[in-house]
């Protein structure tokens, strides 16, 4: 399979999108990590989840894990809520989350030319760029692994749909989707680009 | 002097400037300074590892050593997160109160383990209180950085400095608490009316602010409890073993190490986690300043501007004592004081001899500049380890502290304790002796 067969759209965040926003990403498309766009709506790196938990978590706590044990649930909400307060460019420049730029592969890329780019750097999804670098999608790994456990006769029901059903679909019930552009970028997020 | 002593003289300047730059790593600065001193044959390695007058004095590095473990081992307890935190609770979370509360904790502690570690713990837990508080955390730490100062003079292990100074005067841990810890307890009042005039008349009083902090759970902050009687049982014997050296005459090196062994066997904590908190840079930085102030004194360096020095003083070691108090306090503000010490402790030694039997007006040199360089190390964020400390976390929590911003408290401060201590040393050596 080549990486035009395997491209998805994943939701993808801009710079102003705040970190409860993000959260709330993550938390609809069950996702892993998130794509940050540049001011052009380009997607350009990928913030790993895990990096959000930090942010909720003052620096200080993070310093001295014990004091983590003080906070009663009042003073846990107030944490969270101080999410909304802050945009991921704020972040990103203050180097309390790290994005990591996302090396990108041709469309006509082969699954090995996929899996050897996402092995070289540990990424877990790479962008698919023209080679005048308009951009076309994502390939995420675990499409990758189904597609490799597809050629490896393992195939099944979820291993298919995990082939055709792209992860911003997940979102198709909830408040961004594919057909509501406006709404996302009302939200501070970008909606999936085709990069047509 | 011949041409060997002039090129160590110079290595030696060439170090300090860099070390003073702050541009270069400490510890790389000081062991290249020390490799330096070897190629240029001011040194030999039987005079480096084997002389503690010309070269690395183990007795200061493994103090430290043993400490950095027992107090790492007893960081893992969370006891200083439950001391701060029940403590502004007991301060009703009223702010000054809290201050009041967290310089009294950071100077005690900063006495009876060390100034660094002490801030180490001290300025998160600071920042958690001042978080729920809706307070601006930089005068609390910067309270917090000054008395651990001030605290840490009082004792032999309370500030690195003060080790060196033991370690090469001979004096104990009890000389200190004789001589020095008196007038610390009178420099701690001092300083808790400075915290109010500098910044308790401006705090403000949010009741329903103080119920977040008032709500705050501190026992849950006791990670092990076993754990934390026990290390607090080493630490006793280990400060009882500090205490009771002239019945047993074991150094304090060797006290702070059988500490240390019992703590690690007791707790059954893994190599990585009770060597997390060795601070490997500090002690090899240590090694290299000794090569290479030791290398000056093998060449003879530092006896020949002590006896520039001795026939400058005569026997006028009153104006001397204050000179060195002053002086050590504006040279500490500006160069970090444990380089400063680790170079001026030799030269008092050349100028005086170990502080065992001295009479008061010539032991009292030894104690102006602990004093002095302590206290001086108030200065500027760049005066002592603890400054360098705080204004690293208030940094890194979005809360940077400037150098002026130190400066402007830290030299009124330090103007304030100098002064305090003045006529300390005048009546106690001079006058009254």
């Amino acid at each position: 399979m080549r990486a035009e067969e395997l491209l998805e759209q994943v939701p993808i965040v801009l710079r102003e999108t705040t970190g409860a926003e993000a959260a709330r990403v993550v938390a609809e498309f069950r996702l892993t990590g998130l794509v940050v766009a540049d001011d052009a709506g380009a997607p350009i790196a990928v913030v790993p989840g895990t990096q959000l938990l930090s942010v909720v978590l003052p620096q200080y706590v993070r310093d001295d894990p014990k004091l983590a044990h003080a906070f009663d649930e009042r003073a846990a909400d107030d944490l969270c809520r101080k999410l909304n307060t802050v945009t991921l460019g704020e972040l990103l420049d203050a180097k309390r989350i790290k994005a990591t730029q996302v090396p990108s592969v041709l469309p006509e890329d082969t699954l090995i030319e996929i899996a050897t780019v996402m092995d070289q750097g540990h990424y877990p999804v790479v962008l698919v760029r023209e080679r005048d670098q308009s951009y076309r999608g994502v390939v995420t790994m675990s499409r990758v692994l189904a597609a490799i456990a597809t050629a490896a006769g393992q195939d099944s029901d979820l291993v298919r749909r995990r082939l055709q059903r792209d992860i911003i679909e997940r979102g198709r019930s909830g408040v961004l989707t594919e057909t509501e552009p406006d709404s996302a970028a009302s939200q501070g997020l970008a909606g999936p680009t085709s990069g047509d | 002097m011949h041409a060997t002593s002039w090129l160590a003289l110079g290595v030696f300047a060439l170090a300090y400037v860099v070390i003073a730059s702050e541009k270069l790593n400490r510890a790389a600065v000081a062991l290249t300074g020390g490799a330096a001193m070897v190629a240029i044959g001011a040194t030999r390695g039987d005079a480096m590892f084997f002389s503690a007058e010309t070269g690395v004095d183990w007795n200061v590095i493994f103090l430290l050593f043993g400490m950095m473990i027992l107090v790492g081992i007893l960081k893992q307890t969370g006891v200083f997160e439950f001391l701060a935190i029940w403590s502004a609770q007991r301060a009703q979370a009223r702010p000054f109160r809290m201050m009041v509360m967290l310089v009294l904790i950071t100077a005690l502690a900063s006495a009876l383990l060390d100034n660094v570690t002490t801030v180490l713990l001290i300025a998160p837990v600071t920042l958690l209180l001042c978080d729920r508080m809706g307070l601006a955390p930089i005068p609390f730490l910067l309270a917090e950085a000054m008395a651990s100062n001030i605290g840490g003079t009082a004792t032999l292990i309370g500030d690195p400095p003060n080790i060196i100074i033991a370690s090469r005067a001979g004096l104990s841990f009890n000389d200190f608490l004789i001589h020095l810890a008196p007038i610390v307890v009178v420099l701690v009042a001092v300083f808790v009316g400075l915290c109010w005039l500098l910044w308790g008349r401006h705090f403000t009083h949010d009741p329903e602010r103080a119920e977040a902090v008032l709500a705050l759970t501190p026992r849950e902050t006791i990670s092990n409890r076993r754990l934390l009687w026990q290390i607090l049982t080493i630490l006793v014997a280990v400060l009882v073993g500090f205490v009771t050296h002239s019945l047993t005459h074991l150094e304090p090196s060797v006290i702070a190490l059988i500490g240390a062994g019992l703590a690690i066997v007791i707790s059954r904590l893994d190599a990585e986690d009770y060597l997390e908190d060795v601070e490997w840079e500090t002690l090899l930085f240590f090694a290299g300043l000794f090569i290479m102030v030791g290398s000056l004194v093998h060449q003879g360096v530092i006896t020949q501007l002590a006896d520039t020095l001795t026939t400058a003083i005569g026997t006028n070691y009153h104006v001397a004592a204050q000179g060195i108090l002053v002086g050590s306090a504006v040279l500490s503000g500006i160069i970090d004081n444990i380089p400063y010490v680790a170079t001026m402790a030799p030269l008092v030694h050349d100028l005086v001899g170990p502080a065992p039997g001295l009479p008061p007006g010539q032991q009292s040199l030894w104690w102006v500049l602990a004093l002095g360089a302590d206290l001086g190390g108030n200065a500027t964020a760049i005066g002592a380890s603890a400054n360098v400390v705080i204004c690293g976390i208030a940094k890194r929590n979005g809360h940077p502290i400037s150098f002026w911003e130190f400066t402007k408290y830290g030299l009124i401060v330090t103007a304030v304790t100098i002064l305090c201590t003045i006529p300390y040393v005048s009546l106690r050596y001079f006058i009254l002796a």
